[in-house]
């Protein structure tokens, strides 16, 4: 009898074992839809063949609540309490673009003022989606402390969010024509409308301040450590041509090497006043996705800061009818998101609601790209190629 | 865009530009070769996304359409190239007793998904799509709930109580013929 345990005789059986043939089965792995990293309810079902994956295949419709067939009994000014809840993350973004499509066809000026208020909640809600991007991930790749500093800094952002809009994810406050009056605003009178709360400026200068301290520390707490590296560099690369195929966008098309950002196409927000980079990366892995977020932020940061400078005064509202019946026609109206492009494709026929609404909503179009990511990849790195896409489910089910 | 416009115009006469958009309407019999097309040749290599309208007289939800139109499911592509300047939307109709046209995947592999949602939505057939199965509904159910015929069924129970908000606000005393929010 030879002990196999012994020293001495262990290179003898690891030896014996490799020339041996065993038969092996694929297994079906199950992932979700309550796992905790799936940002909601997406399920995988993925083949795997020892630490192997191949043939994924994600099963969506835990969450679909048939937005686009309620927004055909609902009129316009109901469908941003609907919108609000696409990307629960970064709330106000949504309604944007719905809101731009509406005025577009009813041929609505907004005002300045307006205009810089919904583009410095639009980039706060940016910030606070990259925030709970940048907690998560570390979360799913291993490090538990990032989440509680990012958690922290975030609500800072929120709680100005909320200070403006009455509400921290749902601010449901735009209307067609302009925004409704602050929620901290005080009382309000029909010839002098106070919008923003009192303080607002001087509590955004120091939180943006703050954001940017945060990603600074965020690039030397998770971008420096040697472990974050080795998950997430060369793993999940994705390139251009099949990104853009897919229809995938937002920071997760900047991280494979294209500079395409909707902000310099946007005519309905006044970006081309304000001074910003765009942070592009080189591999299209994990860690360029991670970095490109990261250094969004900070430039959201700029952007918020320069508005709150130049911040033009005037109404808050166009004149619009009581009634908002938009005219017929169809238009698409997209905007780049934290998630990336989302738009809305409004067919109006003259009514109080929309013959068709179609949304496009990023989430949606970045997952499809998980079966050609995940081909072939280690079951630890699913994990980190699916936390780096950033999807919330609430904007790939609609 | 305006340059892209006419270079467009040589290619497809009927092609409108609106809202910074360009509309393309085409026979449902070239819908791959056109999209082929504008990706090689007009560098539209970015797929946004693919939906369908249900255009019907008799809706069982929200309005019917004001002028009368003739029964059919219109298809519609949403491209645009890398730097996003350029904005086009393709769109075809097919009849509704035959809801086939072919898939786009083999140009754009991205509507996989897109046509999957259609499939289930509308039940439009897409052909030569390697697996057209429900992408959101369970398995079991019955019907296309993007269809205008498709009731909502909690309506029926219950009438909708938003009705009321969009009967109008009610007067003002320093009625200026507009609202402040």
């Amino acid at each position: 009898m030879v002990n196999a345990l012994d020293p001495q005789n262990m290179n003898r059986f690891s030896e014996a074992s490799v020339s041996v043939e065993i038969e092996t089965e694929d297994m079906t792995l199950n992932i979700g839809p309550q796992h905790p990293s799936t940002h909601g309810v997406l399920r995988l079902v993925a083949k795997v063949d020892g630490e192997k994956v191949h043939d994924v295949k994600p099963v969506l419709g835990y969450m679909h609540r048939g937005y686009e067939k309620l927004a055909e009994v609902r009129s316009y000014p109901q469908i941003t309490t609907l919108v609000n809840r696409i990307d629960w993350v970064a709330g106000f973004s949504n309604e944007i673009p719905f809101i731009a499509g509406a005025e577009r066809l009813m041929e609505i000026e907004v005002p300045e003022r307006a205009k810089h208020i919904r583009l410095i909640l639009t980039e706060m809600a940016r910030i606070s989606s990259h925030f709970v991007f940048n907690g998560a991930y570390a979360l799913e790749v291993g490090a538990l402390t990032p989440i509680f500093y990012a958690m922290e800094d975030r609500e800072r952002v929120l709680d100005l969010i909320e200070s403006v809009t009455g509400g921290r994810f749902h601010p449901n406050f735009n209307r067609i024509g302009g925004v409704k009056p602050a929620a901290g605003a005080g009382p309000t009178s029909k010839k002098n409308i106070q919008d923003l709360p009192a303080g607002f400026y001087r509590d955004t200068k120091v939180a943006m301040e703050k954001v940017i301290q945060a990603a600074d520390q965020f690039q030397n707490l998770i971008g420096g450590n040697e472990v974050f590296k080795k998950r997430t560099k060369n793993v999940g690369v994705l390139t251009a041509e099949t990104a853009e195929a897919y229809g995938v966008s937002g920071p997760i098309l900047r991280a494979s090497g294209v500079k395409s950002d909707l902000r310099t196409q946007t005519d309905y927000l006044p970006y081309d006043q304000f001074d910003y980079d765009i942070p592009v990366g080189e591999n299209g892995d994990c860690y360029d996705r991670w970095d490109v977020r990261v250094k969004e932020m900070v430039e959201s940061a700029k952007i918020v800061l320069q508005a709150i400078d130049s911040m033009p005064s005037g109404p808050l509202q166009a004149k619009v009818p009581k009634v908002i019946k938009v005219p017929q026609g169809r238009t698409y109206v997209r905007a780049e998101n934290p998630k990336g492009e989302m738009g809305y494709y409004i067919v109006s026929d003259g009514g109080l609601g929309p013959y068709r609404l179609k949304v496009r909503t990023a989430s949606f179009s970045n997952v499809s790209i998980l079966p050609i990511m995940l081909e072939g990849a280690l079951l630890p790195d699913l994990i980190a190629i699916m936390g780096s896409l950033d999807f919330v489910l609430g904007d790939v089910d609609r | 865009m305006e340059e892209f416009f006419n270079n467009i115009k040589e290619s497809f006469k009927e092609a409108t530009l609106e809202f910074e958009t360009i509309n393309i309407k085409i026979d449902s019999t070239e819908w791959i070769d056109v999209h082929k097309k504008l990706r090689d040749e007009f560098n539209l290599k970015f797929f946004s996304w693919l939906s369908a309208i249900d255009w019907d007289n008799e809706v069982s939800v929200g309005e019917a359409p004001k002028e009368s139109v003739s029964p059919s499911f219109e298809i519609i592509t949403c491209l645009s190239d890398l730097d996003n300047t350029n904005l086009v939307t393709v769109s075809t109709s097919i009849s509704k007793s035959e809801p086939n046209i072919n898939s786009l995947i083999d140009v754009y592999a991205g509507a996989n998904w897109h046509e999957r949602e259609a499939y289930e939505m509308f039940g439009i057939n897409f052909e030569n799509h390697p697996n057209l199965e429900k992408l959101y509904l369970p398995d079991g159910y019955e019907g296309n709930p993007m269809l205008k015929s498709f009731e909502l069924i909690s309506r029926e129970v219950k009438p909708w109580p938003g009705d009321v908000d969009v009967e109008g606000m009610p007067e003002e005393s320093e009625s200026d013929g507009s609202v402040d929010g």
